[in-house]
């Protein structure tokens, strides 16, 4: 009988979110095994133990998935497992930490096509701000916007230096040029959306982060995206399945549409499923983080 | 293809119980995930996480359930999980900490059945005492016994904890509708007197009731025991016994020993386990099950009419 597939599912976190559990049972491995408080100290052992227990054709049906919140740590951990390897016993690993690389994939994707479709134009050169900046989606979104050619600014809530150190952080990890500043007013976020072509609402689930008065002050906004789908939703006036509509609410500037969670969500969701098969199919062991989710995003929308 | 079975298995424990894993596997489902830690302050997030990566089908094939060790904290979980759904994005939750909601469900029933069968009268209006009642069992074997009709005593060690005990029950489980009471072991031997029904619920091994306090009953009926470690729990009363009469009963009580508990228990929680995964591919709405449907679950599989 063919050896049952098996995902490892390795997090920093005490738990593994159910939401990759189902992902991953529907992407069709029949055996799904969490491992939580894992420490990047932990995944060469780990991998290692994973890796000779099955043999070569054994490892074929064998997949790891490295989740948390800490986009930082799972990328090393990626890479950790990455050296790990001893050819040919070697398995794929999938990164995804909060969702966040495929959730980020599939907005800008969505972003992207918009943007193509109903402005003629592409993420190269657009001032671009993203709200709820400094959470896992946030930065995955950035870096992602960034390494298309967007200008962008991460946007905290709170506190400027957060904003400030993430983007450092991330520059130096990724090559990328994000600024980085914070809203905690209504006036805030209308001043920062004034000159912005494109805004992505990644804040947490049930904020509102955008209201009707602050889309007022937009001018020359092209494409808004929001990724949350518990109400009130991330931008006023959208709807959860919105892919282009009009922004009612953005008076100001003629022509703005938004993207609303489930649009994006269908998108990620896709995705998610295709890398987690990928596992499995591909001869040679792949490493997968945004920059493989962004590649597959782009063919999906 | 249908989407495999998939339970979510949540418990503010350091472990899930391997009993609860075995249930749900042997009732259908395919993946059974643990969550081990859980605190009440997670559940919101984690059953959100939960319902929005599977399609309204998929969902009708996805559970949650709830373990742990303590009652309270199990329902006030249960509550969170229906308050974080977001409809149509739902799927149905059972609560059964220590398997004490099918357990006491269960016991409860079998009481009721063997007063009806065998002493032509119901729940309504009997007193009934719950020895070693402090914990989730006799917690929740309280509030149902209360909840069909019965005058209900929880007795413990201490007469304080036993009040406090009593009054979380009537508060939380009851929803301020019963009238339970505490009362102390000390007290027993006058509370006998009156006693038509005895529920012990104290940990394995521990006697609650004696032989003495057997024969010192004169009006009691009907006596189940959850206890399957020797000591029995009332004395005379073997784990196997299922209806047998107890030696030194001066009343002509019968007794109900922990596997035949444990018979009626495992049918419970076996059909719950089921019936959260049954609604696939009805238009049924998801259900949060608790020791109210537990109860109306074993009544029903006794076939005790109500």
């Amino acid at each position: 009988m063919e050896k049952r597939t098996i995902l490892h599912m390795f997090d920093p976190m005490p738990h593994t979110s159910p939401f990759d559990i189902n992902m991953a049972v529907d992407a069709g491995f029949d055996v799904v095994i969490p491992h939580n408080n894992v420490q990047l100290e932990e995944i060469n052992g780990l991998v290692q133990d994973a890796i000779f227990s099955r043999g070569a054709a054994g490892v074929k049906r064998t997949g790891l998935f490295i989740g948390g919140r800490d986009l930082g740590l799972s990328l090393n951990m990626l890479e950790a497992a990455r050296q790990a390897m001893v050819p040919p016993f070697q398995v794929s690993v999938l990164a995804d930490p909060s969702g966040a690389f495929t959730t980020a994939a599939a907005l800008v994707a969505c972003v992207e096509k918009v943007l193509r479709e109903k402005h003629q134009a592409d993420l190269k050169g657009c001032r671009t701000i993203v709200f709820g900046g400094t959470g896992p989606v946030g930065i995955a979104t950035g870096v992602i916007a960034s390494l298309a050619g967007a200008d962008v600014t991460l946007i905290d809530p709170f506190n400027i230096d957060t904003a400030l150190n993430k983007a450092n952080e991330y520059n130096q990890r990724c090559g990328t040029t994000l600024k980085g500043t914070y809203a905690s007013s209504d006036a805030d976020k209308a001043r920062l959306l004034t000159t912005a072509d494109i805004a992505f609402c990644t804040a947490k689930a049930g904020v509102q982060v955008l209201n009707a008065s602050v889309l007022g002050d937009a001018r020359q906004l092209k494409v808004a995206g929001d990724v949350n789908a518990v109400p009130p939703l991330g931008i006023e006036g959208i709807k959860l399945k919105h892919f282009g509509e009009p922004l009612v609410h953005a008076v100001n500037a003629p022509g703005a549409t938004g993207i609303g969670a489930l649009a994006v969500g269908n998108i990620k969701y896709k995705l998610q499923n295709a890398l987690l098969g990928e596992l499995l199919t591909i001869e040679q062991p792949i490493f997968l983080d945004f920059t493989a989710a962004f590649q597959r995003a782009r063919n999906l929308v | 293809m249908e989407k495999p079975f998939i339970l979510h298995m949540f418990t503010p424990e350091k472990n899930l119980s391997p009993f609860d894993v075995n249930m749900a596997l042997d009732a259908g489902w395919i993946s059974t995930i643990p969550y081990l830690n859980i605190e009440l302050g997670e559940v919101n997030a984690m059953v959100q996480d939960a319902i929005f990566s599977r399609s309204l089908n998929g969902l009708k094939r996805t559970g949650l359930f709830i373990g742990g060790r303590d009652a309270k904290l199990a329902m006030d979980m249960l509550k969170t999980a229906q308050k974080s759904m977001i409809p149509p994005f739902e799927v149905s939750a059972l609560a059964d900490p220590s398997g004490a909601f099918t357990t006491a469900a269960a016991m409860v029933a079998i009481v009721e059945q063997a007063l009806s069968a065998q002493f032509q009268t119901g729940l309504e209006g009997r007193q009934v005492l719950v020895l070693g009642g402090t914990g989730p069992v006799g917690q929740i074997a309280a509030v149902l016994a209360a909840q069909a009709g019965a005058k209900v005593r929880i007795i413990g060690r201490q007469l304080e904890k036993a009040q406090r005990i009593a009054e979380l029950c009537n508060a939380e489980f009851g929803e301020g509708k019963t009238g339970v009471m505490g009362d102390a072991d000390a007290n027993k031997a006058t509370l006998m007197l009156e006693a038509d029904v005895v529920l012990a619920t104290a940990a394995a091994g521990i006697e609650v009731l004696s032989a003495e306090g057997v024969a010192a009953a004169p009006r009691l009926k009907v006596a189940a025991d959850v206890n399957a470690v020797p000591p029995s729990g009332i004395a005379g009363l073997d784990p196997m016994h299922k209806g047998n009469p107890i030696a030194g009963s001066q009343s002509g009580a019968i007794g109900f020993g922990a596997l035949a508990i444990g018979n009626v228990k495992y049918q419970t929680q076996h059909r719950l386990l089921n019936r959260m995964h049954q609604q696939a591919g009805t238009n049924d709405k998801p259900e949060y099950l608790d020791y109210n449907e537990a109860f109306a679950v074993a009544r029903d599989y006794l076939g005790v009419r109500h």
